[in-house]
């Protein structure tokens, strides 16, 4: 076990001894290691979204323009500049999407560390699964449980300011993504005109 | 609607776990112990030095990816993925081949070892899907939370995918030599490289050109008159023709077609290539989706995502939950925190470097690494340097 690991191992542990039962205590210990991997993962990803916010609002302004002007082109049954449109808007969106892939790692990085650990000291626990001759390790494990832990979090994440602060800018967005036009805005009903976009 | 959603999307996976359990018979990879077991041990190349410190999968002599060079070379990966886009999954795939020194390792036990060759081949493949696939299943999140997703239609696309994802995983664990994969790899970036060159050609810039133009006269002519109040009846897509080879429909008035295998079949050659390849495919759905089917972007942003996120949960659950190939976690760990570095600081960078000489340098690296692994690969040498 590398010497990071060491470190953190008699904390770590700690969590997986404390009722004595085998399967509560597992359960356990893993949900407080999902749930240290989730705060620190929303806590970068906030950092590298403050860092980076202008970008990302430049990306989404273009997919947003091209976007609704595809709409408009649709409407004026323009097909070659709707295609010239959403050309561009895909490109726009490409953009922003692998930029948005790249940026999710800041959230992910905890996991492999969280599993590092657990591999070194549950590598041979076999978790059986019933009613098949098949059974798990500890990432089967893990993976559910870091998602419960999610949403544990998620709950009362808005408690503490640094991330109620970051609501505030994330909601700000929300105004923006209904500028975007849809396709449904132009649906009519039988004898009701267009609604404006 | 929610509901329907998460039902559906709960069978899909069902099934493939299933479907995965009941054939996981047909290709078995071998565990890291078997695989040293019949090893021949010694000191001569080709062995294994039992005496040796364990390195890259517990492998004793094994090198043992220092998680600097990882970091280091995953800033490169996310600052690509934050200024060109989708080159970046080809780029952590070179990282783990070459610079990790995993390739030339591997190929040391092609003749004595063939099991342990193809060790290393599925780890490498695993550990490039991890690192896409986790950042796959945040994109879709997001845009399901937006309600950018189209599920029927990202399905139909994903069911190509699950096929393609479920079927290469499991036919091809543990049977493919380091040496086919790298040269499958190289092939696979020599096309990128061409994808790339001719979006720098005059031709592809202008394409670009023409479609800025066209759009801007649209935007003009639109500022003056409200297009939507044209006091025409638009009624969403209605399908005028469907046959085996053509479906053609109007869009709100405007007729487009396309043939209906292209998405599944589409949808299975690009799963199938993320997981033979363990990279990400993508890079290949969105230009797929948009110049084949015609879609608008609306349709495409969150489609192609899911369509990602499916092949990957259906390839990598192949492999890590029945295969049991192990992954060099640390690695990632340190990959994953470069990448999002990467990403911030390309923005910054993009500023100062315009866009078409950062696809140039890309070419020219890719067409570098496409000769170097395709020749290293198929023919056993590499023609470029280093030999």
């Amino acid at each position: 076990m590398p010497a990071f690991f060491w470190m953190l191992d008699p904390f770590l542990i700690w969590f997986y001894r404390i009722t004595g039962y085998a399967w509560v205590d597992f359960f356990l210990g893993t949900l407080v290691l999902a749930l240290i991997a989730v705060i620190l993962g929303e806590f970068t990803i906030s950092l590298a979204f403050l860092a980076v916010k202008k970008h990302i609002d430049q990306n989404t302004e273009d997919t947003v323009r091209y976007q609704n002007l595809s709409v408009d082109a649709i409407a004026a049954k323009d097909k070659q500049a709707y295609s010239a449109a959403n050309k561009l808007a895909n490109e726009a969106f490409g953009k922003s999407f692998f930029h948005q892939i790249a940026l999710s790692a800041a959230f992910l990085w905890p996991i492999p560390f969280a599993l590092a650990w657990m591999q070194y000291r549950f590598l041979e626990v076999d978790f059986p699964i019933p009613f098949t001759g098949y059974s798990v390790g500890y990432i089967a494990v893990f993976l559910p449980v870091y998602v419960a832990a999610y949403y544990l979090f998620k709950r009362v994440k808005y408690r503490l300011p640094f991330f109620r602060r970051m609501k505030v800018i994330l909601d700000s967005y929300k105004d923006q993504a209904k500028e975007m036009k849809t396709f449904a805005d132009l649906e009519t009903r039988p004898g009701k005109p267009a609604d404006a976009p | 609607m929610r509901k329907k959603t998460f039902i559906i999307l709960g069978v899909m996976v069902a099934l493939a776990v299933v479907a995965t359990l009941t054939l996981a018979h047909t290709a078995q990879a071998v565990s890291v112990e078997q695989a040293i077991a019949q090893t021949p041990k010694g000191t001569e190349k080709g062995q294994l030095n039992m005496d040796s410190q364990p390195g890259f999968l517990g492998i004793p002599g094994a090198p043992k990816p220092f998680w600097f060079y990882g970091f280091l070379w995953a800033i490169w990966v996310g600052w690509i993925f934050s200024t060109v886009g989708a080159f970046g999954g080809i780029m952590a795939g070179v990282g783990h081949i070459t610079i990790f020194g995993l390739a030339d390792f591997g190929r040391a036990f092609k003749k004595t070892s063939p099991m342990l060759n193809k060790l290393v081949t599925d780890s490498i493949r695993v550990s490039n899907q991890w690192m896409v696939g986790l950042s796959a299943l945040i994109s879709s999140t997001n845009y399901y939370r937006m309600g950018r997703i189209v599920l029927p239609l990202g399905l139909f696309l994903a069911g190509g995918s699950v096929l393609g994802a479920f079927l290469i995983p499991v036919l091809t664990a543990g049977k493919i030599k380091l040496s086919a994969y790298i040269g499958y790899f190289g092939l696979c970036v020599f096309a990128i490289a061409f994808v790339l060159y001719y979006d720098t050609t005059e031709k592809g810039q202008a394409g670009k050109k023409a479609a800025k133009a066209a759009a801007k006269a649209f935007e003009e002519s639109v500022r003056s008159k409200d297009p939507a109040a044209t006091g025409v009846e638009l009624s969403g897509t209605k399908i005028t023709h469907f046959s085996l080879t053509q479906v053609k429909f109007t869009f709100f008035g405007v007729e487009f077609s396309f043939n209906p295998l292209w998405p599944v079949v589409g949808g299975f050659f690009i799963a199938a290539l993320a997981a033979f390849l363990g990279i990400g495919g993508g890079f290949l759905y969105v230009p797929f989706l948009t110049s084949i089917a015609g879609l608008p972007m609306y349709i495409v942003a969150g489609t192609s995502a899911v369509a990602v996120l499916v092949g990957m949960i259906i390839s990598i659950f192949s492999y890590m939950v029945i295969k049991g190939v192990p992954v060099y976690w640390p690695l990632i760990g340190a990959e994953l925190v470069g990448i999002f570095i990467g990403s911030i600081v390309g923005p910054y960078t993009s500023k100062y470097i315009p866009d078409i000489w950062l696809k140039r340098l890309f070419v020219i690296l890719a067409i570098y690494v496409g000769i170097r692994y395709t020749t290293k690969g198929f023919l056993g040498f590499s023609v470029v340097p280093p030999f």
